[in-house]
Protein backbone atom coordinates (compact mmCIF):
# COMPACT_ATOMS: atom_id res chain seq x y z
CA UNK A 1 0.00 0.00 0.00
CA UNK A 2 1.35 3.31 -0.72
CA UNK A 3 0.57 6.51 1.53
CA UNK A 4 -0.09 9.85 -0.59
CA UNK A 5 2.33 11.60 2.51
CA UNK A 6 4.30 9.55 5.00
CA UNK A 7 3.23 10.56 8.35
CA UNK A 8 6.62 10.25 9.79
CA UNK A 9 8.60 12.85 7.84
CA UNK A 10 12.14 12.21 6.92
CA UNK A 11 13.55 15.15 8.53
CA UNK A 12 11.48 13.31 11.92
CA UNK A 13 12.83 9.81 10.91
CA UNK A 14 16.85 11.02 10.34
CA UNK A 15 16.70 13.04 13.86
CA UNK A 16 15.30 10.49 15.37
CA UNK A 17 18.17 8.57 13.70
CA UNK A 18 21.14 10.75 14.52
CA UNK A 19 20.02 11.44 18.10
CA UNK A 20 19.89 8.12 18.96
CA UNK A 21 22.81 7.18 17.56
CA UNK A 22 24.56 10.19 19.58
CA UNK A 23 22.51 9.03 22.89
CA UNK A 24 24.03 6.08 22.40
CA UNK A 25 27.57 7.30 21.99
CA UNK A 26 26.80 9.83 24.80
CA UNK A 27 26.27 6.81 27.16
CA UNK A 28 29.56 4.73 25.40
CA UNK A 29 31.54 7.85 26.65
CA UNK A 30 29.94 7.75 30.33
CA UNK A 31 30.07 4.36 31.61
CA UNK A 32 33.60 4.43 31.53
CA UNK A 33 33.00 7.37 34.12
CA UNK A 34 30.53 5.93 36.00
CA UNK A 35 31.99 2.37 36.42
CA UNK A 36 35.43 3.75 37.83
CA UNK A 37 33.70 5.89 40.22
CA UNK A 38 33.31 2.69 42.31
CA UNK A 39 36.02 0.84 43.28
CA UNK A 40 35.91 -3.21 43.66
CA UNK A 41 34.89 -4.23 47.29
CA UNK A 42 37.50 -5.13 49.53
CA UNK A 43 35.12 -7.27 52.06
CA UNK A 44 38.10 -10.41 52.76
CA UNK A 45 36.81 -13.81 52.03
CA UNK A 46 38.10 -15.22 55.28
CA UNK A 47 40.41 -14.39 57.95
CA UNK A 48 42.69 -16.01 60.24
CA UNK A 49 43.90 -15.22 63.58
CA UNK A 50 45.29 -16.49 66.09
CA UNK A 51 43.17 -19.36 68.34
CA UNK A 52 45.96 -18.34 71.28
CA UNK A 53 44.17 -14.92 71.66
CA UNK A 54 40.73 -16.51 71.85
CA UNK A 55 41.56 -19.45 73.55
CA UNK A 56 40.74 -18.73 77.55
CA UNK A 57 37.57 -16.66 76.75
CA UNK A 58 35.22 -17.85 79.26
CA UNK A 59 31.30 -18.59 78.10
CA UNK A 60 29.24 -15.61 77.31
CA UNK A 61 32.01 -13.53 76.71
CA UNK A 62 32.82 -11.54 73.31
CA UNK A 63 36.28 -10.34 71.77
CA UNK A 64 37.27 -8.26 68.90
CA UNK A 65 39.14 -9.26 65.54
CA UNK A 66 39.23 -7.38 62.25
CA UNK A 67 37.02 -8.64 59.29
CA UNK A 68 38.73 -6.52 56.64
CA UNK A 69 38.31 -2.96 57.56
CA UNK A 70 35.20 -3.84 59.82
CA UNK A 71 35.18 -4.60 63.50
CA UNK A 72 34.12 -8.59 64.04
CA UNK A 73 33.57 -10.13 67.87
CA UNK A 74 34.27 -13.20 68.30
CA UNK A 75 31.44 -14.86 71.07
CA UNK A 76 32.56 -18.35 73.22
CA UNK A 77 29.14 -19.94 73.64
CA UNK A 78 27.82 -22.12 76.27
CA UNK A 79 29.58 -25.32 74.45
CA UNK A 80 32.36 -23.32 73.89
CA UNK A 81 32.35 -23.02 70.24
CA UNK A 82 32.48 -19.70 68.75
CA UNK A 83 30.45 -17.59 67.13
CA UNK A 84 31.35 -14.57 64.54
CA UNK A 85 29.64 -11.23 63.94
CA UNK A 86 30.37 -8.36 61.35
CA UNK A 87 30.46 -5.29 64.15
CA UNK A 88 28.53 -3.44 62.36
CA UNK A 89 24.87 -1.99 62.74
CA UNK A 90 22.50 -3.67 60.39
CA UNK A 91 20.09 0.03 60.49
CA UNK A 92 22.97 2.91 59.22
CA UNK A 93 26.19 0.84 59.44
CA UNK A 94 27.90 2.56 62.52
CA UNK A 95 29.92 0.16 64.24
CA UNK A 96 28.81 -1.39 67.25
CA UNK A 97 30.37 -2.36 70.65
CA UNK A 98 29.31 -5.23 73.11
CA UNK A 99 28.51 -4.29 76.90
CA UNK A 100 29.68 -7.38 78.96
CA UNK A 101 26.93 -6.66 81.84
CA UNK A 102 24.14 -7.06 79.79
CA UNK A 103 25.19 -9.29 77.79
CA UNK A 104 24.13 -6.94 74.51
CA UNK A 105 25.39 -5.11 71.70
CA UNK A 106 24.94 -1.63 71.60
CA UNK A 107 24.90 0.97 68.67
CA UNK A 108 25.44 4.38 69.89
CA UNK A 109 24.10 6.05 66.46
CA UNK A 110 20.56 5.44 67.26
CA UNK A 111 20.00 3.40 70.23
CA UNK A 112 19.95 -0.08 68.95
CA UNK A 113 20.28 -3.18 70.93
CA UNK A 114 21.57 -6.66 69.85
CA UNK A 115 21.30 -9.43 71.86
CA UNK A 116 24.36 -11.62 72.42
CA UNK A 117 23.53 -13.81 69.67
CA UNK A 118 22.65 -11.30 67.62
CA UNK A 119 19.43 -11.02 67.32
CA UNK A 120 17.76 -7.09 67.24
CA UNK A 121 16.26 -6.99 70.52
CA UNK A 122 15.20 -3.01 70.43
CA UNK A 123 15.48 0.15 68.95
CA UNK A 124 15.67 0.94 65.04
CA UNK A 125 17.56 -2.13 63.96
CA UNK A 126 15.63 -3.94 60.63
CA UNK A 127 17.62 -7.10 61.11
CA UNK A 128 20.18 -9.68 63.10
CA UNK A 129 24.01 -8.99 63.08
CA UNK A 130 25.61 -10.59 59.98
CA UNK A 131 26.80 -13.91 61.17
CA UNK A 132 30.21 -15.35 60.02
CA UNK A 133 31.40 -19.46 59.89
CA UNK A 134 34.36 -19.84 62.36
CA UNK A 135 36.00 -23.40 62.14
CA UNK A 136 39.30 -24.13 64.05
CA UNK A 137 42.06 -25.36 61.76
CA UNK A 138 45.31 -26.27 63.98
CA UNK A 139 46.30 -23.21 66.07
CA UNK A 140 44.29 -20.97 63.87
CA UNK A 141 40.74 -20.09 64.03
CA UNK A 142 39.60 -19.17 60.50
CA UNK A 143 36.31 -17.20 60.18
CA UNK A 144 34.64 -17.10 56.60
CA UNK A 145 32.08 -15.72 55.11
CA UNK A 146 28.96 -18.10 55.31
CA UNK A 147 28.08 -20.48 52.51
CA UNK B 1 42.97 57.04 32.26
CA UNK B 2 39.78 57.88 31.31
CA UNK B 3 41.07 56.66 27.67
CA UNK B 4 41.95 53.14 29.62
CA UNK B 5 38.45 53.51 30.46
CA UNK B 6 37.32 53.67 27.06
CA UNK B 7 39.91 51.05 25.88
CA UNK B 8 37.85 48.56 28.01
CA UNK B 9 35.20 49.46 27.35
CA UNK B 10 35.51 49.36 23.45
CA UNK B 11 36.78 46.00 24.08
CA UNK B 12 33.81 44.40 26.50
CA UNK B 13 30.97 46.77 26.22
CA UNK B 14 29.65 46.28 29.48
CA UNK B 15 27.86 50.15 29.44
CA UNK B 16 24.50 48.76 29.68
CA UNK B 17 24.81 46.94 32.66
CA UNK B 18 26.92 49.65 34.29
CA UNK B 19 23.69 51.77 33.16
CA UNK B 20 20.91 48.90 34.52
CA UNK B 21 23.20 48.91 37.80
CA UNK B 22 23.16 52.95 37.99
CA UNK B 23 19.65 53.15 37.17
CA UNK B 24 18.23 49.86 40.03
CA UNK B 25 16.19 51.12 42.74
CA UNK B 26 15.35 48.59 45.62
CA UNK B 27 11.59 49.05 46.53
CA UNK B 28 10.73 49.91 50.41
CA UNK B 29 8.04 48.71 52.27
CA UNK B 30 7.30 46.19 55.34
CA UNK B 31 9.38 43.24 53.86
CA UNK B 32 12.48 45.06 52.58
CA UNK B 33 14.11 43.59 55.31
CA UNK B 34 14.55 40.44 53.22
CA UNK B 35 16.33 41.44 51.38
CA UNK B 36 19.32 41.48 53.14
CA UNK B 37 19.13 38.26 53.47
CA UNK B 38 19.99 37.06 50.11
CA UNK B 39 23.72 39.30 50.53
CA UNK B 40 23.76 37.94 53.82
CA UNK B 41 24.19 34.51 52.16
CA UNK B 42 26.79 36.19 49.66
CA UNK B 43 29.21 37.62 52.88
CA UNK B 44 29.07 33.94 54.52
CA UNK B 45 29.91 32.55 51.02
CA UNK B 46 32.73 35.16 50.53
CA UNK B 47 34.20 33.95 54.14
CA UNK B 48 34.05 30.53 53.61
CA UNK B 49 36.07 30.57 50.28
CA UNK B 50 38.46 32.97 52.03
CA UNK B 51 38.99 30.92 54.73
CA UNK B 52 38.23 26.92 52.61
CA UNK B 53 41.48 28.44 50.74
CA UNK B 54 43.19 29.07 53.37
CA UNK B 55 42.63 25.63 55.42
CA UNK B 56 43.34 23.86 51.77
CA UNK B 57 47.16 25.45 52.25
CA UNK B 58 47.97 23.01 55.02
CA UNK B 59 44.76 20.49 54.96
CA UNK B 60 45.79 16.81 54.15
CA UNK B 61 43.33 14.73 53.05
CA UNK B 62 44.63 11.31 53.98
CA UNK B 63 43.30 8.66 56.50
CA UNK B 64 46.63 8.88 58.23
CA UNK B 65 47.28 12.97 57.79
CA UNK B 66 43.94 13.81 57.61
CA UNK B 67 42.86 14.49 61.79
CA UNK B 68 46.99 15.25 62.56
CA UNK B 69 46.96 18.06 59.76
CA UNK B 70 43.85 19.60 61.18
CA UNK B 71 45.78 19.84 64.91
CA UNK B 72 48.48 21.03 63.11
CA UNK B 73 46.49 23.62 61.53
CA UNK B 74 45.01 25.04 64.91
CA UNK B 75 47.87 24.36 67.08
CA UNK B 76 50.98 25.18 65.09
CA UNK B 77 50.10 27.77 62.66
CA UNK B 78 49.92 31.52 63.10
CA UNK B 79 46.04 32.44 63.68
CA UNK B 80 45.19 29.05 62.18
CA UNK B 81 42.74 28.08 65.09
CA UNK B 82 40.96 30.81 64.11
CA UNK B 83 40.90 30.60 60.11
CA UNK B 84 39.28 27.06 61.39
CA UNK B 85 36.67 28.71 63.77
CA UNK B 86 35.71 31.27 61.61
CA UNK B 87 35.14 28.53 58.43
CA UNK B 88 33.23 26.39 60.78
CA UNK B 89 31.26 29.30 62.14
CA UNK B 90 30.55 30.80 58.82
CA UNK B 91 29.17 27.67 57.76
CA UNK B 92 26.59 27.45 60.08
CA UNK B 93 26.01 31.22 59.72
CA UNK B 94 24.99 30.83 55.99
CA UNK B 95 23.38 27.76 56.40
CA UNK B 96 20.83 30.02 58.84
CA UNK B 97 21.12 32.80 56.20
CA UNK B 98 19.89 30.22 53.44
CA UNK B 99 16.77 29.04 55.55
CA UNK B 100 16.45 32.66 56.77
CA UNK B 101 16.15 33.68 53.26
CA UNK B 102 13.74 31.07 51.91
CA UNK B 103 11.62 31.14 54.68
CA UNK B 104 11.35 34.70 53.99
CA UNK B 105 10.37 34.55 50.45
CA UNK B 106 8.06 31.55 50.84
CA UNK B 107 6.35 33.52 53.02
CA UNK B 108 5.91 36.45 51.25
CA UNK B 109 5.21 34.23 48.09
CA UNK B 110 8.01 35.51 45.95
CA UNK B 111 8.69 32.51 44.07
CA UNK B 112 5.22 32.83 41.94
CA UNK B 113 4.97 34.00 38.46
CA UNK B 114 7.73 34.74 36.45
CA UNK B 115 10.15 33.90 39.77
CA UNK B 116 9.59 29.98 39.58
CA UNK B 117 12.96 29.62 37.99
CA UNK B 118 14.70 31.84 40.77
CA UNK B 119 13.39 29.41 43.12
CA UNK B 120 14.09 26.27 41.99
CA UNK B 121 18.15 27.71 41.51
CA UNK B 122 17.60 29.03 44.51
CA UNK B 123 16.92 25.31 46.10
CA UNK B 124 19.47 23.72 44.09
CA UNK B 125 21.53 26.30 46.12
CA UNK B 126 20.13 25.17 49.71
CA UNK B 127 21.19 21.49 48.28
CA UNK B 128 24.87 22.86 47.31
CA UNK B 129 25.07 24.24 50.58
CA UNK B 130 24.13 21.34 52.94
CA UNK B 131 26.22 19.47 50.58
CA UNK B 132 29.09 21.66 51.38
CA UNK B 133 28.11 21.22 55.17
CA UNK B 134 27.53 17.50 54.68
CA UNK B 135 31.49 16.82 52.66
CA UNK B 136 33.20 19.18 55.20
CA UNK B 137 31.94 17.38 58.17
CA UNK B 138 33.94 14.62 57.25
CA UNK B 139 37.13 16.42 56.91
CA UNK B 140 38.58 16.61 60.31
CA UNK B 141 38.74 13.13 60.66
CA UNK B 142 37.62 12.55 64.18
CA UNK B 143 35.51 10.13 65.18
CA UNK B 144 32.16 11.88 65.57
CA UNK B 145 32.47 12.99 61.44
CA UNK B 146 33.14 9.36 60.89
CA UNK B 147 30.08 8.47 62.43
CA UNK B 148 28.00 10.78 60.73
CA UNK B 149 28.96 9.80 57.27
CA UNK B 150 28.58 6.25 57.96
CA UNK B 151 24.86 7.28 58.94
CA UNK B 152 24.44 10.04 56.24
CA UNK B 153 25.84 8.01 53.51
CA UNK B 154 24.58 4.64 54.60
CA UNK B 155 20.59 6.07 54.24
CA UNK B 156 20.28 6.06 50.09
CA UNK B 157 20.79 2.24 50.03
CA UNK B 158 17.55 2.06 51.35
CA UNK B 159 15.78 3.18 48.35
CA UNK B 160 15.04 0.23 45.40
CA UNK B 161 16.91 -0.47 42.87
CA UNK B 162 19.79 2.91 42.38
CA UNK B 163 20.71 2.75 46.48
CA UNK B 164 23.32 0.54 46.72
CA UNK B 165 25.31 2.02 43.88
CA UNK B 166 24.41 5.55 45.02
CA UNK B 167 25.62 4.99 48.26
CA UNK B 168 28.73 2.86 46.76
CA UNK B 169 28.89 5.96 44.43
CA UNK B 170 29.37 8.36 48.14
CA UNK B 171 31.63 6.12 50.04
CA UNK B 172 33.76 4.88 47.05
CA UNK B 173 33.03 1.36 47.58
CA UNK B 174 30.78 -0.91 50.55
CA UNK B 175 32.93 1.53 53.35
CA UNK B 176 33.63 4.26 54.61
CA UNK B 177 37.03 4.45 53.85
CA UNK B 178 40.29 6.67 53.24
CA UNK B 179 38.78 6.62 49.37
CA UNK B 180 35.90 8.42 50.97
CA UNK B 181 37.85 11.23 52.69
CA UNK B 182 39.81 11.88 49.25
CA UNK B 183 36.44 11.74 47.35
CA UNK B 184 34.35 14.05 50.04
CA UNK B 185 37.71 16.29 49.85
CA UNK B 186 37.30 16.87 46.12
CA UNK B 187 33.86 17.32 46.30
CA UNK B 188 33.92 19.58 48.91
CA UNK B 189 36.60 21.90 47.21
CA UNK B 190 35.88 21.53 43.39
CA UNK B 191 33.00 19.89 42.40
CA UNK B 192 30.54 21.61 44.81
CA UNK B 193 32.34 24.80 44.64
CA UNK B 194 32.17 25.14 40.48
CA UNK B 195 28.54 23.98 40.77
CA UNK B 196 27.44 26.45 43.50
CA UNK B 197 29.22 29.14 41.77
CA UNK B 198 27.35 28.29 38.51
CA UNK B 199 24.14 28.38 39.97
CA UNK B 200 24.52 31.37 41.86
CA UNK B 201 25.37 33.03 38.39
CA UNK B 202 21.82 31.79 37.20
CA UNK B 203 20.27 33.09 40.46
CA UNK B 204 21.33 36.21 40.91
CA UNK B 205 21.15 36.66 37.09
CA UNK B 206 17.09 35.70 37.54
CA UNK B 207 16.95 38.25 39.87
CA UNK B 208 18.31 41.02 38.41
CA UNK B 209 15.67 39.72 35.46
CA UNK B 210 12.56 39.85 37.25
CA UNK B 211 13.47 42.63 39.74
CA UNK B 212 12.51 42.51 43.34
CA UNK B 213 9.53 41.06 44.46
CA UNK B 214 7.06 43.34 46.13
CA UNK B 215 3.96 42.36 48.73
CA UNK B 216 0.98 41.04 47.66
CA UNK B 217 -1.27 43.94 47.86
CA UNK B 218 0.96 46.35 46.37
CA UNK B 219 1.48 44.49 43.47
CA UNK B 220 -2.54 43.64 42.86
CA UNK B 221 -2.92 47.23 43.51
CA UNK B 222 -0.37 48.62 41.17
CA UNK B 223 0.93 50.49 43.93
CA UNK B 224 3.34 52.88 43.57
CA UNK B 225 5.99 51.72 46.35
CA UNK B 226 9.01 54.44 47.58
CA UNK B 227 12.19 53.33 46.25
CA UNK B 228 15.68 54.19 46.48
CA UNK B 229 18.69 53.89 44.18
CA UNK B 230 20.74 50.52 44.80
CA UNK B 231 23.48 52.46 44.22
CA UNK B 232 25.20 53.80 46.66
CA UNK B 233 22.02 54.02 49.16
CA UNK B 234 20.95 50.34 49.79
CA UNK B 235 24.57 49.06 49.08
CA UNK B 236 25.70 51.29 51.78
CA UNK B 237 22.72 49.57 54.04
CA UNK B 238 24.32 45.90 53.09
CA UNK B 239 27.60 47.48 54.17
CA UNK B 240 26.32 48.19 57.00
CA UNK B 241 24.40 45.12 57.80
CA UNK B 242 27.43 42.58 56.59
CA UNK B 243 29.57 44.65 59.47
CA UNK B 244 27.10 43.73 62.03
CA UNK B 245 26.76 39.39 60.96
CA UNK B 246 31.14 39.74 60.45
CA UNK B 247 31.03 41.52 64.26
CA UNK B 248 28.70 38.80 65.83
CA UNK B 249 30.80 35.87 63.36
CA UNK B 250 34.31 36.82 64.61
CA UNK B 251 33.15 37.63 67.95
CA UNK B 252 31.24 33.87 68.67
CA UNK B 253 34.73 32.34 66.39
CA UNK B 254 36.79 33.86 68.75
CA UNK B 255 35.22 32.56 71.96
CA UNK B 256 33.49 29.33 70.89
CA UNK B 257 36.42 27.73 68.65
CA UNK B 258 35.51 24.03 67.82
CA UNK B 259 37.03 21.27 69.43
CA UNK B 260 38.35 18.06 67.47
CA UNK B 261 37.61 14.66 68.86
CA UNK B 262 40.41 11.80 68.46
CA UNK B 263 41.54 10.23 65.13
CA UNK B 264 38.44 8.48 63.43
CA UNK B 265 38.90 4.52 63.94
CA UNK B 266 37.45 2.20 61.48
CA UNK B 267 37.20 -0.20 63.69
CA UNK B 268 36.00 1.14 66.69
CA UNK B 269 32.37 1.30 67.87
CA UNK B 270 30.53 4.47 67.00
CA UNK B 271 30.99 7.17 69.93
CA UNK B 272 28.05 7.50 72.82
CA UNK B 273 25.93 10.75 71.50
CA UNK B 274 26.34 11.14 68.84
CA UNK B 275 24.86 14.26 66.60
CA UNK B 276 24.85 15.45 63.26
CA UNK B 277 25.32 19.30 62.32
CA UNK B 278 22.42 21.38 63.72
CA UNK B 279 20.96 21.75 60.09
CA UNK B 280 20.34 18.15 59.99
CA UNK B 281 19.39 17.32 63.60
CA UNK B 282 15.71 16.80 62.48
CA UNK B 283 16.25 13.95 60.01
CA UNK B 284 18.58 12.39 62.70
CA UNK B 285 15.50 12.56 65.25
CA UNK B 286 12.91 11.33 62.60
CA UNK B 287 15.44 8.36 61.75
CA UNK B 288 15.72 7.76 65.47
CA UNK B 289 12.19 7.47 65.73
CA UNK B 290 11.45 5.62 62.85
CA UNK B 291 10.77 1.76 63.87
CA UNK B 292 12.24 -0.93 61.93
CA UNK B 293 9.50 -2.19 60.13
CA UNK B 294 5.88 -0.05 59.40
CA UNK B 295 2.88 -1.78 57.86
CA UNK B 296 5.75 -4.42 56.52
CA UNK B 297 7.88 -2.11 54.91
CA UNK B 298 11.31 -1.29 55.69
CA UNK B 299 11.04 1.85 58.48
CA UNK B 300 14.21 3.23 57.18
CA UNK B 301 12.68 3.31 53.46
CA UNK B 302 9.72 4.90 54.47
CA UNK B 303 11.61 7.67 56.35
CA UNK B 304 13.85 8.04 53.66
CA UNK B 305 10.77 8.20 51.18
CA UNK B 306 8.62 10.63 53.55
CA UNK B 307 11.96 13.04 53.73
CA UNK B 308 12.30 12.69 49.47
CA UNK B 309 9.06 13.83 49.44
CA UNK B 310 9.06 17.32 51.33
CA UNK B 311 12.18 17.95 49.83
CA UNK B 312 10.26 17.61 46.17
CA UNK B 313 7.17 19.69 47.64
CA UNK B 314 9.96 22.09 48.62
CA UNK B 315 11.13 21.84 45.33
CA UNK B 316 7.75 22.84 43.37
CA UNK B 317 6.32 24.94 45.28
CA UNK B 318 5.94 27.61 42.99
CA UNK B 319 3.70 24.95 40.43
CA UNK B 320 1.83 23.78 43.86
CA UNK B 321 1.04 27.41 44.48
CA UNK B 322 0.65 29.12 40.87
CA UNK B 323 -1.83 31.43 41.96
CA UNK B 324 -1.76 34.41 43.67
CA UNK B 325 -4.82 35.69 45.90
CA UNK B 326 -6.30 32.03 46.43
CA UNK B 327 -6.49 29.54 48.98
CA UNK B 328 -3.72 27.40 47.58
CA UNK B 329 -1.81 30.23 49.29
CA UNK B 330 -3.10 30.05 52.27
CA UNK B 331 -2.52 26.30 52.47
CA UNK B 332 1.30 26.65 51.32
CA UNK B 333 1.88 28.95 54.12
CA UNK B 334 0.35 26.19 56.75
CA UNK B 335 2.26 23.98 55.71
CA UNK B 336 5.33 26.04 55.87
CA UNK B 337 4.56 26.83 59.32
CA UNK B 338 3.84 23.16 60.36
CA UNK B 339 7.09 22.01 58.18
CA UNK B 340 8.98 24.68 60.66
CA UNK B 341 7.58 23.75 63.61
CA UNK B 342 8.34 20.20 62.85
CA UNK B 343 12.00 20.68 62.23
CA UNK B 344 12.10 23.13 65.01
CA UNK B 345 10.19 20.66 67.38
CA UNK B 346 12.43 17.47 66.74
CA UNK B 347 16.27 19.11 66.90
CA UNK B 348 15.20 20.67 70.28
CA UNK B 349 14.06 16.93 70.78
CA UNK B 350 16.94 15.76 69.86
CA UNK B 351 19.19 17.83 71.75
CA UNK B 352 16.89 16.73 75.53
Amino acid sequence: MKLPASLYSRRAFLNGLIGGWLAALGAAFISPFVKYIVPPTREPDQVSVPLADYQDMAPHTVKGFAWGNKPGFLKRSEAGDYVAFVGVCTHLDCNITFIAEQRRFFCACHEGWYDEDGLNVAGPPPAPLRRLAVSVEGDALIVKRPG
Amino acid sequence: MSSLRAWIEDRLGLRPVAAFLAKKEVPCHTHTFLYYTGSSVLLFLGIQIVTGVLLALYYQPTLAEANASVVRIITEMPLGWLVRSVHSWSATFMIAAVFVHLLGIAFTKAYRKPREATWLSGVLLLACSLAFGFTGYLLPWDELSLAATKVGTNLPKALPLVGTFLTQVLRAGEDVTGDTLSRFFIMHVSVLPLALLAILGLHVFLVQRHGMSVPLDAERDKLELPAIPFWPNFFFREAAVWLVLLGVLLTIAVFAAPGLGPQADLMAPAPEGIKPEWYFLFMFQTLKLFPARILGLNGELVAVLIMMAGMAAVLLVPFIDNRPFERKGKVVTALAWAGLAYAVGMSIWSLL
